[in-house]
């Protein structure tokens, strides 16, 4: 075939892309509209593994079908890759102007992540990088080794940050100097009892001569239900880990400065956060080699 | 080190990168180096005293932003020309950072010592030095994309070689900058993404390089469509970096405004 015939093929098989896109699209705005939004909440553990071996095998089927299915073969192609992109970029661009709010009841676009559209293209671009990736797996050499990271990296990265998202808990406690306190309060506004109790010894601010603060930080130990002690300083920046949890400095009463009487906290658990970060630093990888083996030789003199 | 100097340390590091940029033309290869090296040196003899004179990396504000793209885009020329010997790289790179230099000295915005404790961390210089070189780079390709889109004729394989090589180097360095910048949001507000505006419009600046970078090797033929998606996603991050401040869905709402004025 002459390259302007491939070129022309190629097209076509973008074009064909687009339209798959569209019925992708599509399915998830019947989704939206017969369900409402995606149900972040009911995803948590177990669901959401339960949802991620789905996906995995339906991944698996698919590539074993490929020599069968023409869809799925395409599916592992550049091309697929250039359509996928191209929707996941109009919508997320959609997210980036429409002023996204977290209230009920809001409309479809102020809510882009809980979109099923949204959600169903960006699980369809996955779908089509983690067939890419086992496509280049399945034929193993050293030089794949920047595409694997590159590509498993984002499945990996994106597919755990998503789905652990519903098991990830964020509390705020507010503790009173010389007081401890075992309650928060979730994002809802919930009261639970996390089974970490946080004792605020003592509170400070530092300011910069021109009156804005330098630093904030809080004294505190922690006792744990089953009896365990840990004891530090938590600032901005400077978490604490305690059992599964970080502590984060959050805020105090700033109209009373270094005076505040309490200090608030961000207490967070994220059961996902190691997956998640083995994505991260496989993309890391992934963006060196990239430079360093995938950038094209440059053209001599 | 004060603001009130940055004319002297810039407009004889502008001197120098043209006098290297002109010699560009001549092809005495050892003065472009020369030249172009003093520059760099000058300015960033400027930055440093900045960054000592402050008790703090220079990166806070829109304005020391602008200076670190400034100094990227030079340096950026320098690397492409000592690469692939192109006779007008410098020329352009000298200009676009002229531009910034300009528009800094015209609108210098206020430089004060403090930066609040968020700020306050390891992961500060790396995520913005990463990104304005970044930004640097991939405007530098955005310029050829340009310059191809309006010569439109010949042979432009080495264009497109040139091109392709900034937007992977320019790419890898985007993807550092956006993942330093989770692990650091991890670290100083708890979750590493949280779709706020500026890492909205940074996915979508991410994205639109990975479609360039697909594209060009599905359509290798097709390089008007590759340089149309390099403008937009330099529009995209344009849009990123200072857009998201005028934009009515970010206000307010971004941990990321700099502190305009």
């Amino acid at each position: 075939m002459t390259t302007e015939n491939l070129n022309k093929e190629r097209h076509w098989s973008i074009e064909k892309g687009f339209a798959a896109g569209g019925l992708v699209f599509a399915l998830g705005l019947g989704l939206q509209i017969a369900c409402g939004p995606v149900p972040w909440q009911d995803f948590a553990w177990p669901a959401n593994i339960i949802i991620l071996a789905i996906l995995l095998s339906l991944i698996a089927l698919m590539f074993m079908l490929r020599k069968r299915v023409y869809a799925f073969r395409w599916m592992m192609h550049g091309e697929a890759a250039v359509a996928s992109i191209t929707w996941a970029l109009g919508l997320t661009m959609i997210m980036g102007l429409v002023p996204q709010l977290r209230s009920d009841g809001v409309p479809w676009l102020s809510q882009m992540l809980s979109f099923w559209p949204f959600v169903l293209v960006w699980t369809w671009m996955l779908i089509i990088d983690a067939l890419a990736c086992l496509n280049h797996i399945s034929r193993f050499k050293l030089r794949e080794i920047p595409f694997i990271l590159n590509h498993l990296g984002v499945f990996i990265a994106i597919a755990c940050a998503t789905l652990g998202n519903p098991d990830m808990q964020q509390l705020q406690m507010t503790v009173y100097e010389k007081h401890s306190e075992w309650q928060a309060i979730t994002a809802e506004g919930k009261v639970v009892e996390p089974g970490l109790a946080i004792q605020l010894h003592d509170f400070s601010v530092e300011y910069y001569p021109d009156g804005s603060p330098k630093r904030f930080a809080s004294d505190i130990s922690v006792h744990s239900k089953n009896g365990s002690q840990a004891q530090g300083t938590v600032e901005v920046n400077k978490a604490l880990k305690v059992e599964g949890w970080k502590i984060y400095q959050y805020g105090y009463d700033s109209s009373m400065g270094d005076n505040s009487p309490y200090s608030v906290f961000l207490m967070v658990k994220d059961p996902w956060l190691p997956y998640v970060y083995i994505g991260i630093f496989m993309m890391l990888a992934g963006a060196l080699c990239l430079m360093l083996f995938m950038a094209p030789k440059p053209i001599e003199k | 080190m004060s603001w009130d100097l940055f004319a002297y340390f810039a407009l004889p590091s502008v001197l120098c990168w043209a006098a290297g940029a002109f010699f560009a033309w001549k092809g005495q290869a050892s003065k472009v180096y020369a030249f172009s090296f003093a520059g760099l040196a000058i300015y960033f003899a400027f930055i440093l005293g900045m960054w000592i004179s402050l008790e703090r990396p220079p990166l806070r504000t829109m304005g020391e932003t602008r200076m670190w793209y400034s100094f990227f885009l030079a340096l950026a020329g320098i690397i492409v020309y000592s690469r692939w010997h192109y006779k007008w790289i410098l020329s352009f790179s000298t200009l676009m950072s002229f531009v910034f230099i300009c528009i800094n000295l015209a609108k210098p915005e206020i430089h004060s010592k403090s930066l609040m404790p968020a700020l306050q961390s390891p992961w500060f210089a790396p995520h913005v030095i990463v990104y304005m070189f970044a930004y640097g780079l991939l405007g530098a390709a955005t310029l050829v994309a340009a310059y191809m889109l309006i010569k439109k004729r010949g042979d432009m394989h080495k264009e497109l070689n040139i091109m392709d090589n900034m937007v992977y180097v320019g790419l890898a360095f985007l993807s550092f900058g956006m993942l330093f910048g989770a692990l650091w949001a991890k670290e100083a507000w708890g979750h590493y993404w949280a779709w706020d505006p500026k890492e909205t419009w940074a996915a979508i600046t991410w994205l639109c390089y990975l479609l360039y970078l697909h594209y060009r090797r599905i359509c290798p033929g097709q390089w008007k469509d590759a340089c149309l998606i390099l403008l937009l996603a330099f529009v995209f991050l344009q849009m990123c970096w200072w857009g998201i401040n005028y934009l009515p869905s970010a206000r307010g709402l971004s941990v990321h405004t700099y502190n305009v004025g």
